[in-house]
């Protein structure tokens, strides 16, 4: 591209100096019109049309140029203002000299020439040739009064006698040559000189018919500045015909005389020739100052257009690259052109534009790093299984992570923008909620920390809440972010585990007393009751001891139950015969129960611990038992059914009765310890029962019957591993809900 | 040889008419800035005599094997030229002589060319007008312009062509004219004559049937 360009230019580069010589030579060749050569009248044709094509190309060249110009400025493209002004300042600082030079040459010419011919220098020319003539003249009257004296002696001399008499005359006279014509123009004798012919010359229709009227006289001028006088005299009286007899002699004119009038006849004659031709001169000297004037006049002109474009494609580029500037784009670069001042501006713009390329590129580096981390940020946001909440002042939503929404039930992020209190009328979490939040901010603290407890639907929910101010421009607070935790699992979680620190301290220290008690009880009963029969009182009170210690000893047991945590073992087996086997047994006992099984037949086997999964039955079912002691008709439905929940296959066991079901109040806590609404037991029965089904990773709920009686849903996962994912996700979900 | 020299004439004729347009450009320019004399020169000039130049009658004869060339021609000099004359300008006078072959559908080809020139020249001293062939170099002087002329227009007995060169029994047409010679005349005049008239004095041709013999 650049290599063509350097060609192109160098082309053109090289057209305009051929061009221009060959104008230069033309024009020198044109100055030689003044001299008669041959070689200009081979070149005129050529130096004119050399000329004519150049006036052409220019001409057309310029018509282009101001074509361009005038489009570009009816168009306004940036730079035509500038350089439509530019072009008429140097078209006119260049044409006003020029076209003066012109006018004062050609007039300085034209009279230049007319004072070449002074009027002066031509009368004494004429004077000069005036008096060469009358000295020719005297020489051609001496010359023909010669002739009539030789007419004379000739006499009536005849044949030879004639020619010796010619040649004896024409010795003595001088003469080249005399002939001696008779009538008719008949040859009757000649002689001649040496350096003249032998042949006579044929006298001329003039000389004939001079003779008829007297002696004939001329000079006769001749090549090589040499002059003859021919001079004829008649012999005779004409006869009515015309002819005559005469005779013709030529004469040499002196040598100094003929070279003399020789030089005054070539001065006048090109004196005379020079004042004819100063039309010509003043014409040739006009045509060729005019084309000079005109190929400069043009050239400079042409000129003018292109070095105005020269000069403001540079700002023209600079005025783009501003405009490029002002739309955004950095990364315009101007060509540097030549080192001077509108170069320097280039320069310093190319600067200007890439610093500010570069600050626009670290700005948008920054963004993009502040995009990148707020994206990260809300990523962590969205993982965290605390909730975060940032709203306006006037309580509108402005974020929200997923967790938030999924602690308050409301999927606040699509509510991004709307009013929480708007929100809350139909959602009675989050209006709870609300409450505490607008107490804190009425009393305008600006940072606040408290443990809520929501009640709803899904049972009693402990809230960590922790919110702070954000900061505003002027002291005002620009919003508020609230962070909370739903701590209720970690709190039952913490539950669990000082109850069973409790449990297995119980164990510990009651169970290890009791044994010597209650041995001691028998000892004093076998020793004393055997000789004092009478003693009802000790009987009764041993009795007594003995047996509360034994129940005594089952709660302690019942605890170290609850306490104990062994290995797990682990068998495929199948939950349905399970179920049957264990319903068996009550079916049999002092005070029959009604068991309705409703057990699925396509239920896989599941991995589980067997007997610890009969526990979970047997405190099932005797808590039912229990709770419907006094219940008529009690009946206990146990159905099972195989669940699909996300991705992993579980067993449903489900164990509903017709029971007075829990105490509304309790409902929510029936799986801890010492919850009970039973006149007997241990508190601890359901509490197990979650234990070990938390070992599975199962889950477990308990609810109210509409129609009246409880309902316990076991969910055990199929095997172990599957459950333990299962569990897992569900703790994750525990976490993040 | 004669084909190159017919396309050289041709191109240098069509050169002399490109150059004589743009030339004529230049001059209208150059006129209308200039002094008012080259204005009123062309008015001045317009009333005189334009001259002529006319072939009246030709012939050739064949005398020994060669073809002589008898013609009577009328030179009348335009004003203009007459005036240059007097001043002592030699006017240079040319007799083409061509003999061509016709061709039906292309130009006419030359098969033979004779130019034959003369100079014409006053003398101011003698006051005689001097006219030489300078084919020959012969010179003649003359007491008048009228007697130059005539002699000039007297051509007698010039061999033309050895009839050995020509074709037996084929047709040739020879033709015949007399010009005045403008590129022999001074710069200054040339470059008037470039487009003026008065200069460029030239004869139709004069044309007749030659049979090969």
């Amino acid at each position: 591209m650049a290599i063509a360009r350097r060609l192109k230019r160098g082309l053109v580069a090289l057209c305009a100096v051929l061009g221009i010589l060959l104008w230069f030579v033309a024009l020198l060749l044109f100055t030689r019109v003044t001299e008669n050569t041959d070689d200009f009248a081979r070149l005129q044709n050529w130096i004119l049309a050399i000329n004519s094509i150049g006036i052409g190309v220019l001409l057309v060249l310029i018509v282009v140029s101001l074509a361009q110009l005038i489009r570009d400025y009816r168009r306004q493209v940036p730079g035509s203002r500038l350089r439509a002004r530019m072009v008429t300042l140097l078209v006119m600082v260049a044409v006003t000299p020029l076209v003066g030079v012109y006018i004062f040459s050609v007039e300085f010419i034209n009279r230049g020439i007319d004072n070449w011919f002074s009027v002066d220098i031509e009368r004494g020319l004429n004077d000069a040739l005036d008096l060469s003539q009358t000295a020719l003249d005297t020489e051609k009257r001496g010359k023909l009064v010669e002739l009539q004296r030789i007419a004379g002696q000739l006499g009536t001399a005849q044949g030879d006698d004639l020619v010796r008499v010619l040649s004896g005359l024409q010795t003595e006279s001088g003469a080249l040559q005399i002939t001696v014509y008779g009538r008719g123009n008949q040859i009757l004798a000649t002689t001649s000189d040496e350096s003249e012919s032998d042949v006579p010359r044929y006298p001329s229709d003039e000389l004939l018919l001079q003779l008829k009227h007297g002696p004939y006289v001329s000079i006769d001028p001749r090549p090589g500045d040499q002059y003859q006088i021919l001079a004829a005299v008649p012999l005779s009286v004409p006869t009515p015909r015309g002819d005559l007899e005469f005779v013709q002699a030529i004469f040499p004119l002196e040598r100094r005389l003929s070279s003399l009038a020789d030089a005054v006849q070539l001065t006048y004659k090109e004196f005379n020739e020079r004042r004819f031709m100063r039309t010509g001169l003043k014409y040739g000297f006009t045509l060729a100052l005019s084309l000079v004037l005109l190929i400069s006049l043009l050239a400079s002109v042409y000129g003018a257009f292109y070095f105005a474009r020269r000069l403001v494609v540079p700002i023209q580029q600079l005025m783009q690259g501003t405009r490029a500037v002002a739309r955004g784009d950095f990364a315009t670069r101007v060509p540097t052109p030549a080192r001077d001042e509108i170069g320097f501006l280039v320069s310093s713009f190319n600067d200007m534009t890439q610093r500010l390329s570069k600050a626009s590129e670290e700005a948008r580096l920054s963004q993009q790093q502040v995009e990148r981390e707020r994206s990260k940020l809300e990523v962590i946001l969205a993982r965290l299984s605390t909730g975060v909440v940032s709203f306006e002042p006037d309580m509108r939503i402005r974020t929200a992570n997923p967790a938030a929404g999924a602690i308050l039930g409301v999927d606040l992020e699509t509510h991004v923008g709307e009013s929480l209190v708007d929100m809350a009328h139909t959602r009675p979490l989050l209006a709870q909620f609300l409450i505490v939040c607008q107490s804190h901010l009425q009393r305008s603290e600006s940072e606040w920390r408290e443990q809520i407890v929501l009640r709803g639907e899904g049972g009693r929910r402990v809230l960590m809440c922790a919110c702070t101010e954000l900061p505003g421009g002027d002291g005002t607070p620009s919003g508020y972010v609230i962070v909370f935790d739903d701590i209720t699992t970690l709190l039952q979680a913490q539950r669990d585990a000082a109850w069973g620190e409790v449990a297995r301290r119980l164990a510990h220290e009651i169970k290890n007393p009791l044994t010597p008690i209650q041995l001691s009880a028998e000892r004093l009963r076998r020793k004393y009751l055997k000789t004092d029969s009478n003693d009802d009182l000790l009987d009764r009170a041993t009795h007594t001891i003995i047996q509360q210690v034994e129940a005594m000893k089952q709660m302690v047991n019942a605890f170290s139950e609850y306490a104990r945590t062994p290995s797990m073992e682990l068998t495929r087996f199948d939950v349905n015969a399970l179920i049957s086997e264990v319903s068996e047994l009550y079916a049999h006992q002092e005070k029959p129960l009604s068991i309705k099984l409703a057990l699925a037949a396509n239920l896989p086997l599941i991995e589980a611990d067997a007997g610890r999964l009969r526990q979970v039955l047997h405190n099932l079912l005797r808590n039912a038992l229990e709770a419907m002691e006094h219940q008529p008709e009690a009946y206990v439905e146990i159905s099972t059914r195989r669940m699909q929940i996300a991705e992993s296959d579980s067993v449903e066991i489900k164990v509903l009765d017709n029971g007075p079901g829990f105490v509304a109040d309790i409902v929510h806590q029936a799986f801890d310890p010492y919850v009970t609404s039973k006149p007997k037991g241990t508190g601890l029965g359901l509490a197990i029962v979650k234990k070990l089904i938390e070992e599975h990773g199962g889950q477990i709920n308990a609810r109210n019957r509409e129609q009246g009686g409880a309902e316990i849903s076991i969910l055990i996962p199929i095997s172990v591993d599957a459950g333990h994912s299962m569990g897992r996700r569900h703790d994750h979900r525990r976490e993040r809900a | 040889m004669c084909h190159a020299q017919v396309s050289l004439a041709r191109n240098n004729r069509s050169l002399a008419i490109l150059a004589r347009l743009l030339a004529a450009a230049l001059a209208c320019w150059s006129f209308g800035t200039s002094a008012q004399d080259f204005i009123e020169q062309p008015q001045t000039f317009a009333q005189e005599d334009p001259g002529h130049f006319e072939v009246r009658a030709a012939n050739v004869q064949l005398d020994g094997g060669v073809y002589y060339l008898n013609a009577r021609i009328e030179y009348r000099l335009s004003s203009e030229a007459r005036d240059a004359l007097q001043s002592g300008v030699p006017l240079r006078l040319r007799l083409d002589v061509q003999l061509i072959t016709n061709r039906r559908f292309w130009f006419d080809a030359e098969d033979a060319e004779l130019r034959q020139l003369y100079e014409l020249e006053y003398h101011a001293l003698s006051e005689r007008y001097i006219v030489e062939n300078l084919n020959s170099g012969d010179q003649a002087s003359f007491g008048s312009l009228f007697a130059a002329l005539d002699s000039l227009g007297r051509v007698e007995h010039l061999p033309v062509i050895d009839a050995a060169l020509l074709d037996h029994g084929r047709e040739y047409d020879i033709r015949l004219r007399a010009a005045l010679d403008v590129e022999k005349l001074p710069g200054p005049l040339r470059l008037l004559a470039f487009w003026r008239h008065d200069y460029s004095l030239a004869s139709d041709w004069f044309k007749w049937r030659l049979q090969g013999d």
